[in-house]
């Protein structure tokens, strides 16, 4: 075998090696949201491009919640940093760089090992940027999140706790497969296997190219 | 223009194609930027034989009734929000779909609104194949991912004209180019951008084999040609035509022995078939008064100091220089562009997590150093071919400018809208040039294995985006 046959078979058996601890891993869930979580989302208030800082008092941090996700919006967003405050002192902290776009940004904050409540939870965007939208539900001023002290946005921030997963990709395959089949034109668990189908053939022509055109 | 395609460049394009079914398959309809608007524009064209004109995202209602039933706004930008999961779910999607009315048209195609007829023109035929929205949308994705291919060929025959030295190489560059998930992704999708890709292509090939034979006729038509259907695809082609134009009057410089009037007559071909479409184009958007897009921001809509903006372009791409204040506070817009080419998929919601783009980085300085060194080694060549390196530096900033304008229209209400790297790929081309070079830095011995370790990184990067793509949509 000659060193291009062996560097394309080394490198199918490096990506199919780094398959093996992606495929095993569980994918992060949802473990609890906060009272906004389950309202109709609307827009709470716009952060400043200066002074981008949204706090939610009375926020219950579950066990086992590994990273905060907030509901804010931007196209080109800022860096984020959240800190989690129980009974005046820092109980977590997290960030996430620059450069997400959506309605959501995730915050690692490292596992949580004890529930705590209640607690305050504060996003900052640590360099004026983007101004970002802030999601929630509508509620009074004296349960809604806040910039400052005394300067409420319009309603309480939806924010959700997720924590680690528990079932693996691989385990949920064939869901995942079945789910691939559903909501479009052609419905049913073989587009599943034909998108798997048509990268083997892709996958066959190109060993068959590097064998033609590189180990001449 | 294709004369003696080459086996390989055609299993090239076979493999694009293939690789794009499968992000057409993967992708949920409509998650794809700006597909529905694409999308109208088709509609409106097949049932009307007119172009839309309102810019207005509401279309048709048939469509809109569509995307509602598919929860398009739950899922489109909520990385979170998963498609349709349950069997139940599915049977009042099917239910739903099914009491949705037809509507004739759609006056509104948003974005899409302002752009050249062409692509849409050609799906009319998988639209009109079909009766609903969703089977008419696969079809259309079908069609667009065969279009794929037309960037691979010419690609590599781009390669062979531009590259020579090392015929093996082609095959690393344009098999890599085929793998390029973000190109997969969006030739299984409704946009124009997957003719872009290909006509810009066959814009570097054409340049590229007129620089190595010479402008005759023949070179001055394909250029112009190919200029023109550019131009009738999209308007970011724009950002080409300064260095065609500067191309074209080069190479017939080089001429020596024609006359000055024979040389007069191909550069007045080539810039008269390239601006054919362009002015018609034009006159009907000033006539209409039809919004441009892209166009419109680089034909002088300012709207701040031409200092500021040039200034604001610079920053999108490069460092800030001395002296000048930031536009991106906190933003590392040059790691953006790379990151948003690495992965960022759905509607720019759906990233790797960070390590992925730290380890990405490894690989990228392998083959740039390697790509570097292959460059120092021939740069006597280099010298010799300074005036076609210099036209493809002119198409890439011309490409640059047009993107950093429309970005700069947005701004500051977005800081930097237009920084995805989809943008970029019409000078895929030039990334399939640095694979060559990389794979040639390597040396004569281990040039092979190099180009080899490209391929298969290219191909591992591919299934892991697609992977991503399941893992966000159907996890």
């Amino acid at each position: 075998m000659g060193p291009v046959k062996i560097a394309f078979m080394a490198g199918l058996a490096i990506t199919l090696a780094a398959l093996v601890p992606v495929l095993s891993e569980a994918p992060p869930r949802v473990i609890e949201g906060n009272a906004a979580a389950a309202g109709a989302e609307v827009e709470i208030g716009v952060t400043a491009r200066t002074d981008a800082r949204v706090c939610q008092s009375g926020e219950r941090l579950p066990r086992g919640a590994t990273s905060i996700r907030p509901s804010l919006y931007a196209l080109t967003g800022p860096p984020v940093e959240v800190r989690v405050d129980y009974r005046g002192r820092m109980v977590a902290f997290g960030e996430h760089g620059s450069g997400w776009t959506g309605t959501s940004v995730t915050l690692p904050i490292g596992e949580v090992t004890r529930t705590l409540s209640p607690v305050t939870v504060c996003f900052t965007a640590t360099q004026p940027s983007e101004p970002m939208l802030v999601i929630g539900i509508p509620t009074a001023a004296r349960v809604a999140a806040y910039r400052n002290p005394g300067r409420p946005y319009e309603g309480q921030i939806k924010i959700a706790y997720v924590g680690a997963g528990q079932v693996s990709w691989l385990t949920s395959a064939l869901s995942v497969a079945r789910r691939m089949g559903l909501g479009r034109a052609w419905s049913g668990s073989w587009i599943a296997v034909l998108v798997g189908v048509l990268m083997l053939a892709a996958l066959g022509l190109v060993a068959r190219l590097i064998a033609s055109e590189l180990d001449a | 223009l294709i004369h003696g395609v080459p086996r390989v460049a055609v299993v090239c394009a076979l493999i694009a194609v293939l690789n794009a079914v499968c992000w057409s398959l993967i992708t949920p309809p409509f998650q794809v930027p700006d597909e529905p608007a694409h999308f109208a524009y088709v509609k409106q064209l097949a049932e009307t034989g007119s172009p839309p004109h309102i810019t207005s995202e509401y279309t048709s209602p048939e469509e809109i009734a569509t995307i509602d039933v598919l929860r398009f706004y739950k899922i489109r930008q909520r990385p979170q929000v998963h498609s349709i999961a349950s069997a139940s779910a599915e049977r009042m999607f099917e239910r739903q779909l099914k009491e949705i009315p037809r509507s004739h048209g759609s006056l509104a195609a948003g974005v899409a609104t302002s752009q050249p007829p062409l692509y849409y023109a050609l799906e009319i035929v998988p639209y009109d194949l079909a009766g609903n929205v969703l089977d008419r949308l696969q079809l259309m994705r079908l069609l667009s991912a065969a279009m794929a291919a037309l960037t691979a060929i010419f690609v590599f025959l781009f390669l062979r004209e531009a590259l020579p030295a090392e015929p093996w190489t082609w095959t690393v560059g344009a098999l890599s180019i085929a793998l390029v998930p973000l190109l997969g992704f969006m030739s299984g999708a409704v946009n124009p951008d997957t003719l872009l890709f290909g006509v810009s292509a066959a814009t570097f090939y054409v340049l590229a084999r007129a620089f190595r034979r010479g402008l005759n006729t023949g070179a001055a038509a394909a250029i112009g040609g190919v200029a023109a259907i550019g131009l009738l695809t999209k308007l970011n082609y724009l950002g080409f035509l300064p260095g065609i134009f500067f191309a074209v009057v080069a190479l017939a410089l080089r001429e020596p022995r024609a006359s000055r009037r024979a040389r007069g007559a191909r550069v007045a071909l080539a810039i008269g078939l390239a601006l054919s479409p362009a002015v018609a184009y034009v006159i009907r958007g000033l006539v209409t008064g039809l919004p441009l897009g892209v166009a419109s921001a680089a034909l002088g809509s300012f709207h701040g100091p031409l200092g500021s903006e040039l200034d604001y372009i610079w920053q999108l791409y490069l460092p800030r220089l001395p002296g000048t204040s930031s536009y991106f506070p906190g933003l590392f817009t040059q790691r953006m562009w790379f990151e948003r080419y690495v992965g960022l998929y759905g509607w720019l919601d759906t990233q790797f997590p960070n390590w992925v783009y730290n380890l990405a980085l490894i690989p990228t300085a392998a083959i740039a150093l390697l790509a570097g060194r292959a460059l120092f080694e021939g740069r006597a060549a280099l010298r010799r071919r300074a005036v076609e390196i210099a036209v493809y530096a002119v198409m890439a900033i011309g490409l640059l400018f047009l993107i950093g304008t429309a970005s700069y229209q947005t701004f500051p209400l977005h800081d930097a809208e237009f920084i995805q790297s989809r943008y970029l790929l019409p000078l895929v081309p030039l990334l399939g040039a640095v694979l060559v070079l990389g794979a040639r830095g390597a040396g004569r011995r281990w040039g092979p294995v190099a180009g080899t370790l490209i391929v298969v990184a290219f191909l591992a990067h591919d299934i892991f985006s697609q992977l991503l793509v399941v893992g966000r949509y159907y996890g």
